[in-house]
């Protein structure tokens, strides 16, 4: 009974809608990447890579303002570097996706060491809960802003003309390589949000702390048919999951975890499989062009 | 007036020449027809004109001041639009997003929907389009797709319109209120061009006409009030003139048993019905041509013959073999560019699947020597030889395969003159071999010199079989008989274009 109660408290809805926040964050960048016809499958590794270098900075310069906007701009490179690969060079984009998940994954694990010489766990970072509540705030005003900024703009129009039919739009003028990159720079943008809430509800960073959220925000995506509502719901069932999860954990209840760590997993599947009504990707997502 | 000139227009590709000193006149506020085969130049002409193509030499004048083009933006902005053959829409996008998509009003930095609506709502009530702006293109059908893509380049105030085979995808009725929308540009002020294959259409809507053949401009006439003269135009499309020194073969064919026996095949694919009733017999020791316009249903046809396509209704009698084929792509169909020679054989090869490396280099060396390939060696990928080499490769496969009927798509398409001979002696040698060939073609020199019996496709059926004393006696080498030819030759135009059955 203890159980159901504390499932359906204020205190439990809160926490999922925080949980909600790296989900969201990672889909909608995803989201963006693959409605230009980009597939991103590193939102995994920019959000690591964020999470990773806004401690650092944070540690370094004491600013958490100042190492937000650091964290960000190393994400922006990141995304740079892998536009370059998939969009200019046109290498296949799940392999380059691979590369960079290893490589950051690989980076961070060295810098971890070199830095503060151990490879789990960096010093505590004083952030208030002000931020991830800010970062939360902003998740949630994202379910608008994506939805006006990819159906309302000459912008979003365009970005997805590029995911859906490069060859068409480019038969209007438009320059349907610079969308792609803007699609791929915005999922560096959101993703790094994504890490920088981690840090900051954690209050540091450890080795292997994304735990999978960046792909289960891929799955969010597929099973959200790449729209920006949808996604968001998806993403809440997640993170009804995970908050169901600690509930249980805590009252000590004596289900095991691993069914519901299961769960959310396990309706991935189900819908991928199409229990759920056909999801259908952008026409152009993974096509080079 | 003149709206457009294009002078000297030449544009090569490699040896191939597609467009060859091309000049004329396009009228403002005309109907101007594009007509000619398949690979004539039509196409490399219109995309040298709307900027996707740049020429190697010649000119652009659009009202008389000289252009040029760097991409389609360029001739948008010049206010020439075109609707290709294959539609540019989005299928995930509304007909309104469509048609905005690269010159989007706004206000502030949303889309400006409302005042796009009223200008689309405005052009669509006064060239009757009848387009709901807000359903998704993949509801839409193709007649009701083409004229979104119309809406696009009246949206962008074009008024040169450029049409690639605008009827091809409709029907009959369609094609009526098609016309109805050509008349209804001209009358309001705009130019418009049309490719097409089809001549009663250009009768019906032309003012004048211009035909290129083998990327040259050879005939153009103007159509007054419609009494334009189809059989000049069509004799000029085939090349009528030049077919006057086609020989018939010396040896005539020692026709044996049927072979395959076709009996009324319908078949329809993609809801249309591209197959309609044909029959067909196919001897050994002799070549059946096929002439047509292209998307007649000879794709289809050696889809049955070679055992491929299955779903059909009808009889079809054939050997238990499967029937060699010769490809009409072969970049597609045919071989495999990154493997060598040798290993292209090896992949139709029955039997044994183990095959020794120096075993494959040996059969590369073979087919390099006996069939004349000019490659630089046994190892190299197929990529690297020429068009005309690689099909070379292809009809030796396929000939040395030893099955008893044979079917040549295309055989010559695009190979330079050598390759051309060689390809044609071959096919008369599997001839005398006893083989039974079909041979498909749009060149109608290839098909009067090679064929022992001549059939006309249109629309998915033979409408006309020529025996071979029928084609021998036209094709008679005296000077008398000059007369013969040229008849031979207007009939074949008129029945391939659908003008008389």
């Amino acid at each position: 009974m203890e159980i159901i109660y504390s499932v359906f408290s204020f205190t439990f809805l809160a926490q999922v809608f925080r949980m909600m926040t790296p989900y969201y964050l990672g889909a909608s960048g995803a989201n963006f990447s693959e409605r230009s016809g980009v597939i991103n499958i590193s939102i995994e590794g920019f959000m690591n890579m964020a999470a990773f270098s806004f401690a650092v900075f944070c540690i370094m310069t004491g600013s958490i303002l100042l190492s937000l906007i650091l964290a960000v701009i190393v994400n922006i490179l990141f995304s740079i570097l892998f536009s370059m690969f998939t969009v200019t060079l046109k290498i296949n984009q799940i392999v380059t996706g691979v590369g960079f998940n290893l490589l950051i994954a690989g980076v961070t694990k060295f810098l971890m060491v070199f830095l503060f010489s151990s490879s789990s766990n960096t010093p505590r970072i004083f952030v208030g809960y002000e931020l991830s509540d800010n970062i939360t705030a902003f998740s949630i005003a994202l379910i608008f802003i994506s939805g006006y900024v990819l159906y309302r703009t000459k912008f979003g129009l365009r970005l997805r003309s590029a995911g859906e039919n490069p060859w068409a739009a480019e038969s209007l003028g438009i320059k349907v390589r610079q969308y792609k990159y803007a699609g791929v720079l915005i999922s560096g943008v959101l993703s790094a949000l994504g890490g920088i809430w981690l840090v900051s509800s954690q209050h540091n960073y450890s080795d292997g702390m994304i735990a999978g959220r960046g792909y289960i925000a891929l799955a969010a995506m597929i099973i959200g048919k790449w729209k920006p509502v949808n996604i968001f719901f998806a993403c809440l069932m997640f993170a009804a999951f995970e908050a169901l999860e600690i509930t249980l954990q805590i009252s000590g209840a004596e289900i095991p975890t691993q069914i519901i760590q299961m769960l959310p997993y396990l309706i991935t599947i189900l819908v991928l499989i199409g229990f759920i009504g056909k999801t259908k990707p952008p026409a152009a997502d993974g096509i080079p062009y | 007036m003149t709206k457009i000139e294009l002078r000297n227009i030449t544009k090569s590709f490699g040896n191939f020449t597609a467009n060859n000193d091309i000049s004329f006149c396009i009228a403002e506020n005309s109907v101007h027809c594009i007509v000619g085969e398949n690979g004539a130049g039509k196409s490399t002409l219109m995309n040298i004109l709307f900027g996707m193509i740049k020429p190697d030499e010649g000119e652009i004048i659009i009202s008389g001041s000289p252009v040029t083009f760097a991409s389609p933006h360029d001739a948008i902005a010049k206010k020439i639009g075109m609707v290709h053959q294959h539609f540019m829409l989005i299928d995930d996008f509304t007909v309104l997003e469509n048609v905005i998509l690269g010159d989007e009003p706004v206000k502030g930095i949303s889309l400006n929907i409302a005042s796009a609506r009223d200008k689309l709502k405005e052009l669509i009530s006064k060239y009757d389009l009848e387009i709901n702006l807000d359903e998704k293109i993949s509801n839409l059908s193709i007649s009701i797709q083409q004229k979104v893509e119309i809406l696009k380049l009246l949206y962008r105030d074009s008024d040169l319109l450029i049409f690639d085979e605008p009827t091809a995808v409709l029907s009959p009725i369609e094609v009526n209120s098609f016309f109805e929308m050509v008349r209804n540009f001209k009358n309001t002020g705009k130019t418009v061009i049309v490719i097409t294959h089809k001549l009663n259409e250009v009768k019906e809507i032309a003012d004048k006409v211009s035909v290129l053949r083998k990327g040259n401009l050879v005939f153009e006439t103007d159509n007054v009030s419609g009494g334009i003269d189809i059989s000049e135009i069509s004799s000029a499309i085939i090349g009528g003139a030049e077919l006057l020194t086609i020989k018939s073969k010396d040896n005539q064919a020692k026709s044996g048993q049927i072979i395959v026996r076709l009996e009324n095949i319908s078949m329809t694919s993609n809801k249309r019905k591209c197959l309609n009733g044909l029959s067909l017999s196919l001897f050994a020791g002799e070549i059946h041509g096929i002439a047509g316009v292209e998307g007649n249903g000879q794709a289809e046809l050696a889809d049955i013959v070679c055992g491929i396509e299955k779903d059909f209704e009808g009889t079809a009698e054939m050997p238990a073999e499967r029937a060699s084929i010769v490809p009409d792509d072969r970049l597609k169909k045919g071989l495999i560019m990154e493997f060598t020679i040798g290993e292209n054989f090896a992949l139709k090869r029955k039997g044994n699947s183990y095959h020794s490396e120096k075993e494959l280099l040996n059969s590369s060396e073979k087919v390099i020597n006996s069939y004349e390939v000019h490659a630089p060696g046994p190892e190299v990928k197929l990529g690297s030889l020429s068009g005309g080499n690689q099909q070379k490769v292809v009809v030796a496969r396929e000939i040395s395969s030893g099955n008893e009927v044979i079917v040549f798509s295309h055989p010559t398409r695009g190979v330079d003159i050598n390759a051309e001979l060689f390809i044609h002696s071959q096919i008369v040698n599997e001839r005398n071999n006893g083989k039974a060939i079909l041979l498909i073609s749009s060149d109608i020199e290839e098909l009067l010199s090679l064929s022992d019996r001549l059939s006309v496709i249109y629309k998915g059926k033979l409408v006309r079989t020529y025996e071979t004393e029928e084609l021998s006696n036209a094709l008679n080498n005296s000077e008398e008989n000059s007369d013969g030819k040229i008849h031979l030759v207007n009939q074949l135009g008129k029945l391939m274009t659908g003008v008389s059955h």
